[in-house]
């Protein structure tokens, strides 16, 4: 069942890669090319990129010390020609690419590299600036000569390399680090060195970015050199799905980014090209906060996990681009191991589960110990695609062995504080994108994004839970500077999540674009944010 | 005179003070706050300590009648603070969502009016009974529309079936004629419900009769002595309308993707962010002050009963 589904769900996009290796003649140099965003861009301080509309802006104007490949994620020379690492990964020593320069004229050397890292490496308090999440145990930089610079770790940071190839680690110029993070929001005094630069700005409406004549140092094995095709790229903020749908088919916009799944087929149909590219990192999942004694016993947990039929809700609200989760992180992610078997829909085991850890079946229907009903509480996320439908899809599933959960919308302020409150949301939806292992640790570690909440994060309303067996293995990846050891790691990692029923992982996420049958060599980096450096627009 | 305007001046600026006050303190009273929802945001995964160093840097920290003294006098200097969620300063984002808005606004507003006016007339229409009862009819049905189904009704028809005008990237001529008629419809109901009401209710009154029996004619009597009376109440209207309309226009500006202050205020609301908000409420407290303000001064040259009367003549 497994194997036929994948290789039904892998059909579409081979067929459209078929479609556009066909159709590709020479590429056509210049024009214009309409973007259509949902959101408008914030603030565009690099290692704020995460945020999808930022993302977007950012890979067009900014260029990375490393590329990661995003067919091999092998990770390749950019602005970095070549780079050494010692064997205990506290130190990296990057030779730049001479003649690279930011679009204000002044140069990519050794120095603003180093400024850039101490920047994202330790913050900048008076300027509001914070530290990178990517960049874990940074000490120094030092300048060896004009192209060469040497970054130095307090601990071993063996993600370090993977991390000067993704967004938040954007190189901008020694001026727009001068600025406070509050003007940042500030699309044209975003001073990078990529292949397009700001021309104009309407603060949440538009950002009209023009190609950069000289360009010439796009990343050393991409199959585009030289100046970016494109003349111009309009980025449009275009709240209303059925109008960026719309506004596509009716000719008036040649890409748009996130189409729900049930337009997808409406796009294709039309003979629009439609792209998936996964976001290799977590997978949308609901995790469970074992701080809030309900969800304590791992009994409850497992009983839940497989009480929930994520086949269902693939098959319900997305599309074939919407892969069923096979483990805690995505399959095209690094270190994933297939967890399948352990994520069974099994109600009648559920079912067994839950009379064990003592919760009887109520009259109404709803499970209940010592007086107290089983009902849960989940905050629905606004950013992931269709939330809302699956967790109420869920809360059905969940209500067929007796258990309930509540949906909540609730502002972003209640939101926020509720959600660090394992009290009040025993579950709550994560997700999180990153194509290396790191993304594993900073999702569960306390310190970091605390999914979990355990004891010793942000929140101050944690009890008791903290996991140190958990922990200590997710250390262990930060730290393991063996590449295949830390694969390994990961592996295990995975598996010791899922054991425990931690989270309920559901499906794979990608970020869904569609484009005129017109528009060529529209890429992606490593996780899914477009990359129009190689992209052209065919004759008709 | 003067002194009824400088008295009206001076319960403009307690309004502005009150509007000021009551909004922070809601704003306080709300959980978290912008600098928490920013970064505890899954899009920068930052430590506690990370946050609360930043928390500190905001002033986020400060007792709250020190926050509040800050924001006032910031306030009183024109300094209306940073949008932690763009990340700009406020005074630049409504410098560049305004403009669009009041074009937005006043365009709609006109538009409704003559649609009001139309509708009006054709209720007064002699002879053709059903046009009379179909522009009767017309605004409970023009207030019945949702303005986002009209909105994409008026887009899917006239953009992207017909390709008459463009709504991704419009020229500047073809970018507000949509949006306008989107807005106008629903505003121009209220308006022309009470034109027309009032111009029954004034047929009915004496002098009008009496103007009849005179010899006057329908029409004449309609444009003389009717809508000169009729018409107070109905600028009223428009005025409150207006306030309303820059603020309500959220939904057109959403649909058509036009910047502007509806957008920015529901982006405001959705995160919480704090200064926008702030200065959007003083900028709606002005826009609604200013225009009854506007109002009141301009009353009695429509209606000679309604003139300021001399300081102490009551």
């Amino acid at each position: 069942m497994s194997a036929t589904r994948r290789s039904l769900l892998a059909a579409p996009a081979l067929i459209g890669l078929a479609r556009q290796a066909a159709a590709q003649g020479a590429p056509v140099r210049g024009g214009t090319l309409i973007y259509l965003e949902q959101q408008t861009y914030t603030n565009l301080y690099p290692p704020a990129g995460g945020f999808y509309p930022n993302s977007g802006v950012l890979n067009q104007i900014t260029d990375k010390l490393t590329y990661q490949n995003p067919r091999t994620l092998e990770i390749e020379p950019w602005i970095a020609e070549s780079w050494t690492v010692n064997a205990t990964a506290t130190e990296y020593v990057f030779r730049l690419r001479p003649g690279v320069t930011f679009s204000d004229g002044t140069p990519v050397d050794a120095a603003a590299v180093a400024k850039n890292y101490e920047t994202y490496g330790l913050g900048n308090r008076e300027l509001r600036q914070p530290v990178s999440e990517v960049i874990t145990n940074y000490d120094r930089s030092e300048v060896i000569d004009p192209l060469t610079v040497r970054f130095l770790f307090k601990a071993p940071s063996p993600g370090f390399l993977q991390g000067t190839s993704v967004i938040g680690g954007g190189l901008v110029s020694l001026r727009t680090l001068a600025l406070p993070f509050d003007q940042l929001g500030d699309a044209t005094k975003i001073i990078g060195s990529g292949p397009f630069v700001v021309a104009r700005q309407v603060l949440g409406r538009e950002l009209v970015l023009n190609a950069r004549q000289d360009y010439n140092w796009g990343p050393a094995k991409h199959p585009h050199q030289g100046r970016a095709l494109l003349d111009t790229i309009r980025i449009i903020v275009t709240g209303e799905d059925s109008v960026r749908i719309g506004g596509l088919l009716a000719g008036q916009a040649h890409v748009i980014r996130q189409v729900q799944a049930y337009d997808e087929e409406r796009v294709r149909s039309r003979g629009f090209q439609i792209f998936a590219p996964s976001t290799r990192g977590v997978n949308n999942s609901i995790a469970f906060r074992p701080d809030n004694p309900m969800v304590a016993d791992i009994r409850v947990r497992r009983a839940l996990l497989h009480a929930t039929n994520a086949a269902e809700v693939v098959a319900t609200l997305f599309s074939a681009n919407y892969p069923q989760a096979t483990s805690v992180i995505a399959s095209t992610a690094q270190g994933y191991v297939n967890l399948a078997d352990r994520l069974t829909f099994d109600p009648g085991l559920s079912a067994r589960l839950l009379d064990e850890a003592g919760w009887t079946m109520g009259a109404n229907g709803v499970r209940a110990k010592d007086g107290q009903e089983l009902a849960l509480t989940a905050y629905e996320s606004p950013p992931q695609p269709r939330n809302k439908d699956t967790l109420q899809l869920v809360a059905q599933q969940w209500a067929r062995v007796g258990v309930k959960l509540n949906v909540l919308a609730g502002d972003l302020g209640s939101r926020t504080v509720d959600s660090l409150d394992p009290a009040r949301t025993p579950v709550a939806p994560a997700m999180v994108g990153r194509a290396d292992p790191d993304v594993i640790r900073s999702n569960y570690y306390p310190t970091t994004r605390n999914v979990l909440l355990q004891r010793g994060g942000v929140s101050q309303r944690v009890q008791s839970f903290v996991d140190p067996e958990l922990n200590a293995l997710l250390e262990a990846i930060a730290a393991e500077t063996d590449p295949a050891k830390r694969l390994a790691l990961t592996g295990e990692v995975q598996r010791y999540i899922i054991d425990k029923a931690y989270v309920i992982p559901l499906f794979e996420e990608p970020q869904v674009f569609a484009a005129a049958p017109r528009v060529r060599g529209f890429g992606f980096e490593a996780v899914g944010r477009p990359s129009f450096y190689g992209t052209w627009i065919a004759a008709r | 005179m003067t002194r009824q305007v400088a008295q009206k001046l001076g319960q403009a600026l307690l309004v502005l003070l009150a509007a000021f006050t009551v909004a922070f303190v809601l704003l306080q009273a709300l959980p978290g706050d912008a600098v928490l929802i920013k970064f505890l945001g899954s899009e920068m995964g930052l430590t506690a300590e990370q946050i609360a160093e930043l928390r500190i840097a905001y002033g986020a920290d400060a007792p709250v009648w020190e926050q509040y003294l800050h924001t006032l006098g910031n306030f009183l200097r024109g300094d209306f603070g940073y949008s932690i969620r763009s990340g700009v300063p406020v005074a630049q984002l409504l410098a560049e969502n305004l403009p669009s808005t009041l074009w937005l606004a006043l365009l709609a507003l006109t538009a409704a009016c003559l649609l009001a006016l139309v509708l009006a007339l054709l209720s007064q229409l002699e002879g053709f009974g059903w046009v009379r009862g179909l522009a009767r009819s017309m605004p409970s049905l023009f207030v019945a529309v949702p303005v986002f189904w009209l909105g994409i009704m008026l887009i899917q028809v006239f953009s992207f079936q017909l390709g008459l005008v463009s709504v991704i990237a419009p020229e500047p001529w073809e970018e507000l004629v949509l949006p306008v008629a989107t807005l106008a419809v629903p505003i121009s109901a209220p308006m022309a419900q009470v034109l027309i009401r009032n111009i029954d209710a004034v047929f009915g009154e004496p002098f009008v009769a009496v103007a009849r029996a005179k010899g006057a004619r329908h029409q004449w009597v309609l444009w003389r002595h009717v809508f000169r009376n009729a018409l107070p109440a109905t600028l009223t209207m428009a005025g409150v309308l207006f306030g309303e309309l820059l603020g309500g226009a959220v939904v057109t500006e959403t649909v058509f993707g036009l910047g502007g202050l509806g957008g920015m205020t529901q982006q405001a609301v959705a995160n919480q962010d704090v200064a926008v908000l702030q200065a959007i409420v003083v900028l709606s407290a002005f826009a609604f002050v200013a225009i009854s303000l506007l109002i009141d001064l301009l009353m009695p040259l429509l209606d000679p009963r309604l003139a300021l009367r001399p300081a102490g003549a009551s």
